[in-house]
């Protein structure tokens, strides 16, 4: 087998004879990372492509059928609730182009990273990013036969205001260099940050009775640890290869760290607000997957190369009481113009958050909430009717506060050419001020709006150009999923459950 | 720092004040009302008096909670400084630039 995985991957290399190498490889070079022996590369998962397509294929064979039994079963009406299925609109919106721009970048770098074992690595987590994005769509596409917001999501993703904060990651990571695009998605993204994303997400949707989702999160987990190790393996091989390597690796931790915790905040307001059943907090989830793996496990080995925890580390645990109720404030706040429907928490749903934020929830976040429901119970529902300011670099709305006062926002400001930049964070300000000529490009979805290029002035000239329809977004209790999921289970006491929403 | 690029790496900002004419971004925020995620975005033009910006603009926006009262709003401030405006100054009178943020607060009628 040994042998047999050296002659379909290494032997398959071969020097160049009439071009010259850095003809054939431009791009391994003007980032400033020295590689002197490519050879030195650990493979990561000895697996030789026939290998690779068997096990794959024994995986996607049980994920549909667990799919089939699901839609033969109406599998859909045995959710927790109709508004759970908010948390998985997001994941098909934001998640899932994502795990498609991986695929194209991984197959980029199976071309043009120098080493045969490194390209035949990137091959396979190319594959792997495909197979991600299909059976997503595959599992989630059953839920859009039955409810609102699932329709046109890729549309949405190059569109949609809340959207620009997933697409805007990795549009950047993608216009960068190769090596810079191994740390930030390969390491920062998968290798720090990826159990916050997909196991509460998979754990949240076993809870919640979504069996599909939980299924393709472990098939796609068991790939993910493949590319965890890839992202570690990635990150050792350039801090051997030299020792000027260590201050742009150490560079690119801190700016990735940061951009992917920003963009995980969404998974927090998922996590602690949007599962009807929910499965542990956000900051549970932070102190285990990120505290203690990541900076009491992984960051004492990186010591002894020279890498240290990111800059900026103190602000995101400093934040960790706060962070999804921030977000799902904005969530909340603008739902009207969002693929994707919000409530105001339950009395029940507040307990439960003031236990898992006993610092916090009474005193900051409860009278929000308690002002919300007072409006509801006298007829009301209250959005927030115009744009929020968006942060120039993770494209957030400004709603995160300073780290030693959780009443004050905060802002940071920047001038390059004459013209203000607005930030919301330490993080964010030291990753626009590192390179501002990339960040005044940002395409932020309000000043788009502003320009006149979404459609139109109005709100429902914007919402038409987003492709959102009636019943995807605005307030869950009266919303056309709710009423269906409510006549639906009337009916299921006389033995019929086969609705489908429009009738409804 | 510059970014590391292959070519020279130069590209014009997105929402240069160029690309709004006669009109400019302007961000507002309620100070001490969590109700509201975070500040307002709003395009409007530099000439708009302020006291047109205050009841036509901040307003509506404000009024998205039910408790706003616009007989309260005062302590108006331009980035961190105070500013005592009168309502007939226009935005670039009072040096509101493009992408300004001005602050206000509600001081409850006694």
């Amino acid at each position: 087998m040994k042998e047999r995985y050296s002659l379909l991957t290494r032997d398959l290399d071969w020097e160049p004879s009439y071009v010259p190498r850095e003809k054939l490889y431009p791009f391994t070079s003007y980032e400033g990372i020295k590689v002197h022996d490519w050879d030195g590369w650990e493979d990561p998962f000895r697996l030789t492509v026939d290998a690779y397509y068997k096990y794959q294929a024994e995986k996607d064979k049980r994920l549909y059928a667990v799919l089939d039994g699901f839609a033969q079963s109406q599998g859909h009406l045995t959710l927790s609730d109709a508004s759970y299925l908010n948390a998985i609109k997001l994941f098909i919106q934001g998640v899932t182009p994502l795990e498609y721009a991986a695929h194209r970048h991984f197959a980029y770098l199976a071309r043009y990273l120098e080493g045969p074992a490194p390209r035949f690595a990137a091959l396979c987590q190319s594959v792997d990013e495909l197979r991600h994005c299909q059976t997503q769509i595959h599992t989630i596409s059953n839920y859009n036969k039955y409810y609102s917001g699932f329709h046109s999501w890729s549309k949405m993703h190059d569109r949609v205001w809340y959207l620009s904060v997933p697409k805007s990651l990795f549009d950047d990571a993608m216009s960068a260099g190769p090596f810079e695009f191994l740390i930030s998605i390969s390491f920062s993204f998968e290798y720090l940050l990826t159990n916050l994303l997909f196991v509460p997400f998979m754990s949240g949707a076993s809870f919640n009775g979504d069996m599909p989702t939980m299924s393709f999160g472990f098939s796609a987990q068991s790939d993910e640890s493949r590319h965890m190790t890839l992202g570690l393996e990635a990150i050792k091989f350039l801090l051997e290869q030299d020792e000027d390597n260590v201050p742009i690796i150490q560079d690119w931790i801190d700016k990735w760290f940061w951009r992917a915790y920003r963009m995980s905040a969404l998974v927090a307001a998922m996590m602690d607000y949007m599962l009807p059943r929910p499965v542990m907090s956000w900051k549970e989830a932070f102190e285990l997957y990120f505290e203690d793996q990541m900076l009491g496990g992984l960051f004492p080995d990186l010591e002894f190369y020279g890498i240290k925890p990111p800059r900026h580390v103190q602000q995101a645990i400093a934040e960790k009481d706060r962070l999804s109720h921030e977000v799902y404030k904005i969530l909340h706040n603008f739902s009207f113009a969002a693929a994707f429907t919000t409530s105001t928490p339950t009395q029940d749903h507040m307990r439960w958050l003031s236990e898992q934020y006993p610092e916090t929830f009474d005193r900051y976040y409860r009278p929000v909430w308690e002002k919300h429901e007072r409006i509801e119970a006298a007829g009301g529902r209250a959005f927030v009717m115009g744009l929020p300011q968006l942060c120039q670099v993770c494209q957030i709305p400004m709603a995160f506060t300073e780290a030693d006062d959780p009443s004050r926002i905060s802002y940071r400001r920047s001038q390059f050419r004459a013209e203000t930049f607005h930030t919301c964070s330490d993080g964010c300000q030291w990753i626009f001020e590192r390179e501002p000529e990339k960040y005044v490009q940002a395409w932020l979805p309000v000043h788009q709006i502003y320009q006149g290029n979404c459609g139109g002035p109005t709100v429902p000239d914007v919402l038409a150009w987003y492709g959102i329809q009636e019943g995807d977004n605005g307030e869950f209790k009266g919303s056309r999923d709710a009423l269906a999921w409510t006549a639906w289970h009337a009916e299921g006491t006389t033995g019929s459950s086969n609705g489908v929403a429009k009738e409804v | 720092m510059a970014v590391k690029a292959l070519y020279d790496y130069d590209f014009p900002s997105a929402d240069r004040a160029e690309l709004f004419g006669d009109d400019q971004l302007v961000y507002v925020h309620w100070d001490g009302n969590p109700f509201f995620c975070s500040a307002a975005a709003f395009r409007v033009p530099r000439t708009m008096p302020f006291g047109t910006f205050v009841s036509d603009v901040v307003g509506p926006w404000a009024a998205s909670d039910p408790d706003f009262d616009p007989a309260t709003v005062g302590g108006w401030r331009l980035f961190d400084d105070e500013i005592h405006a009168s309502p007939h100054a226009s935005l670039a009178d009072l040096g509101v630039g493009h992408k300004g943020l001005l602050h206000f607060s509600t001081v409850p009628a006694a």
